[in-house]
């Protein structure tokens, strides 16, 4: 699943018509937005770094981030000198000077974000009349949206695309609504093929027979701490592509399993462990 | 555990460069050879090495490279689970943090949150924080303990260093551990009887399972007979032994197969250890590699270090050891248990 933090609608726009999300009709701290097969949501969280920390917080904890398999991404406008869509690397915080960096894992270059896009970015709490670092991208963001996701998540889940719209100065008011959601527009195949490419990156997670387990600790009578070593040879066994199940039906078939106390069921665990290693 | 269609970036695509040492000779020298990368400046390496919720698995498959200024202490006194073969001043140096290689049941992923691998650039450091050691005492010295030095050596140097280190320090004995292929190092440097070189040994299927990117037995037989043919000592280190189905088989293949590639009465030492872990390493590694048999297996805890059943441990190292004495002086078998010669 795709999450995704925009500051402006004028920014998602573009997004929402391209993923043909869905407003979300229920009352919601922030406009909510997802896509039919819930595969992608996306909120608005207004301008600057709390807003952007807290409509974080509202979107990872309302649809149960996981982090072995989804992606937070912000996707908005920036100021900088150096038109286009950027992955961002760095981030520091204008306000605090903390900075924060992304993992930068996967090969994005096929999407058309080559290393050369990749830049630095500057959060601030105010809309900049100039760029202190030319060679730095401004947004007034990213800093909260990484600070509220690091709570949740791994720092290879989260991404950071950056449009630049401006170069910090703005004194003809070029910058309007109509202009952010068109350069928006004009990135989003790239950010659709950035979509795809990640939807493959998914670690799979290895489970066990919570049902079994459960059985199997009830029938022996285990403790706590007994349950917890059952735990782990399920675990070893799974690992180590050994079959349980089959071990604890052939116990069960020499009546092994039925147990009357704690005692008897400990040996019963020592034979289970025996028998797998 | 991840999808094989998922493209990674290439190893050390990204560096990240702490201010303080932007200009030193080794950092020019490293940024020089990667001319592809970028390069990230960053005010001190914890902000990006110790980062919370990092995964260690998947940054193994693109791993960033940093490079640092260590401030602080760089020597430290040797862990009780490892092996001293007798030396009485047993310390490790880490100058480098983390490996290219990829062994499943490494210490280094308990110990670190982060895959991503720190170098040490100012090494000179840790030479005069060494030489004020020696003033009190000798030392015998791991320096490859938290990395794999002559896997990355080419980038840093940092071998040879620590080996003409030695030699100019009559006091000091130095062990550098590896699982290597690597040879040419040893066309570089002058033999010294202080400078042991001590290769990990396993059998081949736990190399190809468990100790991924590292050099195959035979490889690492052929390196170690090419140090010892230099004039340099020679360790081998049957440790951590690793439990599998066919364990005595394995390790009986793997001890002729030693046998036949180097010549063994030559070597100075052996040492015998199954494997074994602090709690706490254990916990996390098991967390984060769920399907590894190694981390899964179910280790007993003996006073705060998961191990293998007694009758077990006990089993796999007498074996070994077993082996061992048909082929060579029983005063060269170390065996970890009690740091005793067996």
């Amino acid at each position: 699943m795709f999450y995704f933090v925009c500051a402006l609608y004028a920014e998602a726009k573009p997004l929402i018509s391209a993923l043909s999300l869905r407003k979300d009709a229920f009352s919601c701290p922030y406009d909510t937005y997802f896509s039919e097969d819930s595969s992608v949501v996306l909120a608005i969280s207004g301008t600057g770094p709390i807003a952007g920390a807290a409509a974080t917080s509202y979107l990872l904890t309302r649809f149960g981030f996981r982090n072995h398999a989804d992606f937070l991404i912000n996707f908005g406008s920036c100021a900088g000198n150096e038109p286009g869509l950027h992955l961002i690397n760095k981030i520091t915080d204008d306000t605090t000077g903390r900075t924060f960096y992304p993992d930068m894992l996967y090969d994005l270059s096929s999407c058309g974000l080559p290393s050369s896009s990749e830049k630095a970015l500057v959060t601030v709490p105010r809309v900049v009349s100039s760029l202190e670092d030319p060679s730095c991208l401004y947004d007034m963001e990213a800093s909260g949206i990484y600070q509220a996701a690091s709570h949740v998540l791994s720092p290879h889940r989260v991404l950071f695309l950056k449009y630049v719209s401006d170069s910090g100065v703005d004194a003809e008011k070029t910058i309007t609504a109509e202009k952010l959601t068109e350069d928006s527009g004009k990135h989003i195949p790239t950010v659709l093929s950035v979509l795809e490419k990640l939807a493959e990156a998914c670690e799979e997670k290895p489970f066990i027979d919570e049902e079994l387990l459960v059985s199997t600790s009830l029938a022996l009578h285990l403790s706590d701490t007994l349950r917890h070593e059952l735990r782990q040879l399920f675990m070893y066994a799974q690992a180590s592509g050994t079959n349980i199940k089959e071990i604890l039906d052939a116990l069960d078939a020499e009546g092994k399993l039925d147990v009357s106390s704690k005692r008897e069921g400990k040996v019963v665990l020592d034979e289970i462990r025996k028998q797998l290693i | 555990m991840r999808s094989e269609n998922s493209s990674f970036n290439f190893p050390f695509s990204h560096i990240y460069v702490e201010d303080a040492i932007r200009d030193h000779e080794l950092t020019r020298r490293i940024l020089a050879r990667f001319s592809k990368s970028v390069v990230i400046p960053i005010n001190h390496y914890k902000d990006v090495f110790n980062r919370s919720r990092q995964n260690f698995g998947i940054q193994k498959s693109s791993q960033a490279l940093i490079l640092a200024k260590n401030t602080g202490a760089s020597i430290f006194p040797g862990a009780p689970v490892c092996q001293d073969f007798g030396y009485d001043h047993f310390y490790y140096a880490s100058s480098i943090r983390n490996c290219i290689f990829d062994c499943e049941y490494c210490f280094l992923k308990g110990m670190y949150g982060s895959g991503n691998i720190v170098v040490f650039v100012n090494l000179e450091n840790t030479f005069s924080e060494l030489e004020a050691l020696l003033k009190k005492h000798p030392v015998y010295l791991c320096v490859s303990y938290d990395t794999d030095l002559i896997a990355l050596e080419s980038l840093t140097g940092f071998a040879t260093r620590w080996a003409e280190f030695a030699r100019s320090h009559k006091d000091l004995t130095i062990e550098i551990r590896t699982k290597s292929f690597r040879k040419d190092i040893y066309e570089k440097i002058e033999p010294c009887d202080r400078v042991i070189f001590a290769y990990t040994l396993s059998p081949d299927e736990i190399i190809e399972k468990h100790e991924k990117k590292t050099a195959t037995l035979k490889e690492r037989l052929e390196a170690a007979s090419c140090a010892m043919n230099k004039g340099f000592p020679v360790r081998l280190c049957f440790d951590p032994i690793i439990y599998c189905k066919n364990w005595k088989a394995a390790y009986f293949s793997m001890l002729k197969t030693a046998n036949e590639n180097i010549d063994i009465h030559r070597l100075k030492d052996v040492s015998v250890g199954s494997f074994r872990i602090p709690a706490d390493y254990i916990k996390k590694l098991r967390k984060d590699f769920p399907d590894s048999p190694v981390c899964q297996f179910p280790y007993e805890n003996r006073n705060g270090v998961f191990c293998y059943p007694e009758k077990l441990a006990d089993e796999m190292e007498e074996y070994l050891i077993s082996l061992l004495e048909r082929l060579m002086d029983k005063e060269k078998i170390f065996r970890i248990e009690n740091s005793e010669n067996s």
